[in-house]
């Protein structure tokens, strides 16, 4: 085929296959990624406990995910997962957003982990010592500061959940890249849809990186709001 | 009020306090001095517990720290420390700094925390700076507001942990004068410090501490005019 030979017309037919992924892979993403902070929250904090019993339970998990291929975690959550759990199968969104919730806590773990961590020692002490308890210290003094830090690694982890989600695609979950194979199949058509494919996983991307750069930008320079910013210390 | 015990503390297989007894009673001034590695330091921690105790016991006000019967975070409430390098949460208000424990812990409402805060900011010469941020002002600002946090939970003693060393020349005395305000008040206070003229104007009693041990104590002018160990003496000809 010809590059300067492209008929549009096989996609644009195609269009609310299209819309629809982009949907499907926005909920995919969305889903997975809110259920793997908060499940990845509870891993890290895990990761940081010096009780073993909890220590252990949450690397080990956290290995597991960080140390196998997404790909493989998806068919054997909907291949095997749930229809031993559930007699059958619950359908592509239920074993679609499992698999994204799962992996993306293991990394998400690692952020709440390392951020956590980078908080000076004194300030968990200096809490503790007004008689705070370990976890009200955790939530009023070193999780809003540790979430500043983590808004460049979290970013990132959202736009790698993005690209990963159209894995979803091998489970028949109709999400960008699946209209993308339907075309081709259809139309025998290759560079059209799966390039359609690539630049909308671009504009998303795209998007998510801007609006993390415009957050980093408000939020990790200095605690002082702009407008007291005058006010300096005399 | 606060009794201490054959204390002993290892990091690892270092002894840093060798054996400490030690009696503080209510409204005293204690002044902790001695070389770095001395151990002053960390007998400050274990007194909250901030460091765990290898051995010995450590009772405040008749209830025994270590016990893992009792809950710390109540005898923390009631015992205030304040740091060398001032830990002021940065990304609160200076007000919101001091009414956050008390309303944690306290469970003040919003106006009555903000009413005891502005009380204290006043006290420690703050009060046009309730609404700046921790690094909008200097250390010596930091460190009055850090005092004014600790003063909130009203505790019944504080301890300080070195205050005026992280601070330049020129704002240790604003700090060092909040300090003597409260020490007159009757505040009991523990203090580990390396201003010697602190130590002698304000406490009622120094510690001399060296290689994990008290070696000396007794009223300042004893120990400053006539020390009567040769490591104090050798200490003090050094920084006097």
């Amino acid at each position: 085929m010809n590059f300067f030979d492209l008929d549009w017309h096989s996609v644009w037919n195609y269009r609310d296959m299209f819309i629809r992924g982009i949907g499907i892979t926005l909920i995919l993403t969305l889903s997975g990624y809110f259920g793997g902070i908060i499940f990845g929250l509870f891993l890290g904090l895990g990761k940081l406990s010096t009780k073993k019993w909890i220590y252990w339970p949450c690397k080990i998990y956290v290995d597991l995910f960080r140390g196998t291929p997404m790909l493989v975690q998806i068919l054997l959550i909907h291949l095997a997962v749930i229809p031993t759990i559930f007699g059958h199968s619950l359908g592509y969104m239920v074993s679609g957003i499992t698999a994204l919730i799962l992996n993306c806590a293991a990394y998400n773990a690692e952020i709440f982990r390392a951020g956590i961590q980078s908080i000076p020692k004194g300030q968990m002490e200096a809490a503790r010592s007004l008689g705070l308890t370990h976890w009200q210290a955790m939530r009023k003094v070193i999780l809003p500061q540790a979430f500043r830090r983590m808004i460049p690694p979290l970013g990132n982890e959202f736009i790698a959940l993005l690209k990963d989600s159209s894995l979803v695609t091998v489970i028949a979950a109709p999400d960008i890249l699946y209209a993308s194979k339907v075309v081709a199949g259809a139309t025998f058509r290759f560079w059209e849809p799966y390039l359609v494919a690539a630049v909308l996983y671009l504009v998303l991307t795209y998007g998510v990186t801007k609006l993390v750069a415009f957050v980093e930008k408000r939020l990790s320079t200095s605690y002082v709001p702009r407008k007291a910013k005058g006010r300096v210390a005399s | 009020m606060i009794k201490i015990k054959n204390l002993h503390k290892y990091f690892g297989k270092l002894e840093v306090l060798k054996g400490i007894d030690c009696e503080i009673k209510e409204r005293e001034v204690v002044c902790v001095i001695g070389p770095s590695g001395s151990g002053k330091s960390t007998f400050l921690r274990c007194i909250n517990l901030l460091e765990d105790i290898t051995d010995g016991s450590i009772y405040i006000e008749n209830v025994q720290v270590n016990d893992p019967k009792t809950n710390i975070n109540t005898i923390r409430a009631e015992v205030g420390m304040v740091f060398q390098q001032f830990n002021l949460f940065p990304h609160m208000t200076v007000l919101d700094n001091i009414t956050m424990a008390p309303k944690q812990i306290r469970g003040l409402g919003q106006a009555e925390a903000e009413a005891l805060a502005q009380e204290l900011l006043k006290k420690v010469g703050l009060a046009s700076k309730a609404y700046n941020y921790p690094e909008q002002l200097s250390g010596g600002q930091q460190q009055r507001v850090a005092i004014a946090r600790a003063l909130a939970m009203k505790p019944k003693a504080i301890l300080f942990d070195e205050p005026t060393s992280a601070l330049d020349p020129e704002m240790v005395q604003e700090v060092l004068d909040v300090m003597k305000n409260l020490a007159a008040e009757g505040m009991t206070m523990i203090v580990v410090t390396h201003e010697m003229g602190f130590a002698r104007e304000v406490g009622d009693r120094v510690i001399f501490m060296d290689g994990g041990y008290i070696v000396e104590e007794g009223k300042p002018e004893e120990i400053f005019s006539n020390p009567q160990h040769n490591r104090t003496k050798a200490f003090l000809s050094k920084v006097l």
